[in-house]
């Protein structure tokens, strides 16, 4: 990183904090703090809606996932457009006419407060660890890019971040994601431009070269419950975990309660429905192109530079030959690359030269996987390869200037998401906890300043989580497996909401067998990939539910089922 | 207890014709973007 790139990272730290800061102006009230008085336009909830979801954890280890692993990823967003639209017009208006702050505030109108004190438990525990998760994936990534002690790196990310969100509320999270997706977005297309300049092969060619590493397959269509990524579980699965997060997550609910009706609430979402698999094919092609620059240029053995040195120095002789067979390898699987876009116009040449490359790619991460296995064992840690490949290229490969363009993406990418989710967790810490339980009658003032103070306690705690999730296992699936142990359940509870028929006891209860239902699964047997958790989840709680309460219904008053 | 409102069921024919060509736009977008996702698979896919 040279000095314009500092200078860029300083500028935009600057700015988000200027800007956040003077969005105070229109919060002085607890509805103007949490919801923007329900007065934002559509297109400015939308946008805060995708900036929310997008973490960056999407800029690192999907782009990364990208690079390792191809397209595939992108069948995980099949399922959101429709549970966009389904929302549209189930969720958006019930929650929405309730005049709530809260979803699970509307959960104790329809139902009763220990479902509403159960559910919004389950979110401040799910929310407030992957907020931390959410933070550590760019900051122990840039500490070990750039050496910083870890801490640093989480402070860089978490202060400015909680300082807006404290001071300015919703209307900065909301108005500072605009400005942030909008980085990101332009962030990302102008990695693509430079990547296909760059490649010193025609862009028809580079892809060539990764659909012969498998890095261009997109459809799985093989329905294995085990697999993680399958049309299937992205459409099924997918719709369900997108019905869970938008619909029942405040962090994302909250987004649309501000929104100046109905009708704009929906329009945001359906930002999302458009947009989303674009931006995800968007996300991961910048991997894809990484992949193909890296068959053109060198790449270490490691990517992570704290393994690399750790190996290097428990294992200097294994190190050395693995080093050696990796350069040799990469040598030559350069050349194939070259004979092969040299060929592309003879079609049984060309399928010839991609099937050589094909064995020469397939050598070069034969190399690395001994290598990251070599590390695991030596360090004692997951390798985490992936997470490190696009800082890597970030530094060494984009033109200054880029690359600290790329670096504040990544951050406005952490910021915009850690920033929704403070301002909702100081929300349902607000109201569904203090407000509720502990002191009902007192003024808005001191609504306010208790929620600016809740709101500085999950930033603290975020960055606390921040520092030991780092040991968490891969990023992207800690936090969706966060998601999934309980979202199912909670989509469960909020169907069963909209069904007239059902009763608080069948809530509640069938709100404890969808979650024991995912943690058999999780844990023991069938063996079910998490994208089904929410299936499972969602279902076993409306038929608990449902059952519970066509029986309740039919018991006469003052007897449980159970004493007759 | 509050029996919940349905907002669907209340909704006048306007809202329910503009929810249906809102789906069918969705759902047009998402079938040429997979259309697209599919022939860049059949053309790279190897």
């Amino acid at each position: 990183m040279r000095l314009l790139d500092w200078i860029v990272i300083v500028v935009y730290l600057a700015y988000v904090i200027g800007d956040g800061v003077r969005r105070a102006k229109g919060t002085h009230e607890l509805e103007g703090y949490f919801l923007a008085n329900r007065g934002l336009p559509w297109w400015a909830v939308g946008l805060s809606v995708m900036a929310t979801q997008l973490s960056a954890i999407t800029m690192i280890g999907t782009t990364g996932q990208g690079a390792t692993d191809g397209m595939r990823f992108v069948q995980f967003y099949f399922g959101l457009p429709l549970a966009m639209v389904i929302l549209g017009v189930t969720v958006v208006p019930f929650v929405r006419r309730a005049r709530v702050f809260t979803a699970y505030e509307f959960l104790e109108r329809r139902f009763d407060a220990k479902t509403r004190s159960l559910t919004s438990f389950l979110f401040l525990l799910q929310r407030g660890l992957s907020c931390g998760t959410i933070v550590a994936a760019p900051a122990v990534v840039f500490s070990a890019i750039f050496g910083w002690n870890l801490w640093w790196s989480v402070a860089l990310i978490g202060v400015p971040t909680v300082l807006y969100t404290m001071v300015g509320g919703v209307q900065a999270v909301t108005w500072v994601d605009v400005k942030q997706i909008i980085l990101v977005v332009a962030a990302l297309v102008a990695v693509v431009v430079v990547l296909l300049v760059q490649l010193p092969v025609s862009p028809d060619d580079a892809l060539r070269l990764a659909g012969a590493a498998g890095r261009m397959r997109v459809f799985d269509l093989s329905f294995d419950v085990k697999q993680t990524y399958t049309v299937w579980s992205g459409v099924i699965g997918g719709t369900f975990l997108m019905m869970s997060y938008f619909g029942t997550d405040q962090s994302q609910v909250q987004r649309y309660l501000t929104a100046r009706s109905d009708g704009e609430a929906r329009n945001s979402l359906l930002i999302s429905a458009y947009w989303k698999i674009p931006l995800q094919a968007l996300v991961l092609l910048v991997g894809v192109l990484v992949f193909v620059y890296y068959v053109f240029v060198t790449p270490p053995l490691l990517f992570n530079p704290a393994q690399a040195q750790a190996l290097r120095a428990a294992e200097p002789a294994a190190y050395r030959e693995l080093n050696l067979r990796y350069l040799t390898a990469v040598g030559e699987r350069g050349a194939a690359a070259r004979v092969a876009s040299l060929v592309s116009g003879d079609p049984v040449a060309r399928t010839g030269a991609l099937t050589a490359f094909q064995d020469r790619n397939a050598a070069v991460e034969g190399v690395r996987d001994q290598a990251m296995a070599l590390a695991e064992r030596v360090t004692g840690e997951p390798s985490r390869d992936v997470n490190y490949i696009i800082p890597w290229f970030v530094l060494h490969g984009l033109p200054v200037g880029l690359a600290g363009i790329f670096v504040a993406a990544i951050m406005a990418a952490a910021m915009s998401a850690v920033s929704a989710e403070l301002n909702s967790l100081a929300t349902v810490t607000v109201i569904d906890y203090y407000r509720r339980w502990v002191r009902p009658q007192a003024s808005d003032a001191h609504f306010l300043w208790v929620s600016k103070a809740a709101t500085g306690f999950w930033g603290l705690f975020a960055c606390v989580v921040a520092t030991f999730a780092a040991t968490l296992g891969s990023l992207i699936e800690v936090v969706n497996r966060f998601g999934s142990f309980f979202y199912g359940s909670i989509l469960g509870v909020f169907l069963l909401a909209m069904i007239p028929g059902a009763r608080a006891i069948g809530a509640f209860v069938g709100l404890i067998a969808g979650m024991t239902a995912v943690g058999i699964v999780n844990f023991g047997e069938p063996s079910v990939s998490f994208l089904w958790h929410n299936v499972i989840g969602a279902v076993t709680v409306v038929l608990v539910g449902m059952a519970l309460s066509v029986r309740w219904k039919r018991t006469p008053r003052g007897m449980s089922p159970a004493s007759r | 207890m509050e029996t919940p409102a349905r907002p669907d069921a209340a909704a006048p024919a306007p809202e329910r014709r503009r929810f249906r060509s809102t789906l069918l736009s969705v759902m047009a977008v998402q079938v040429a973007t997979l259309l697209l996702l599919w022939l860049i698979q059949l053309r790279y896919g190897g």
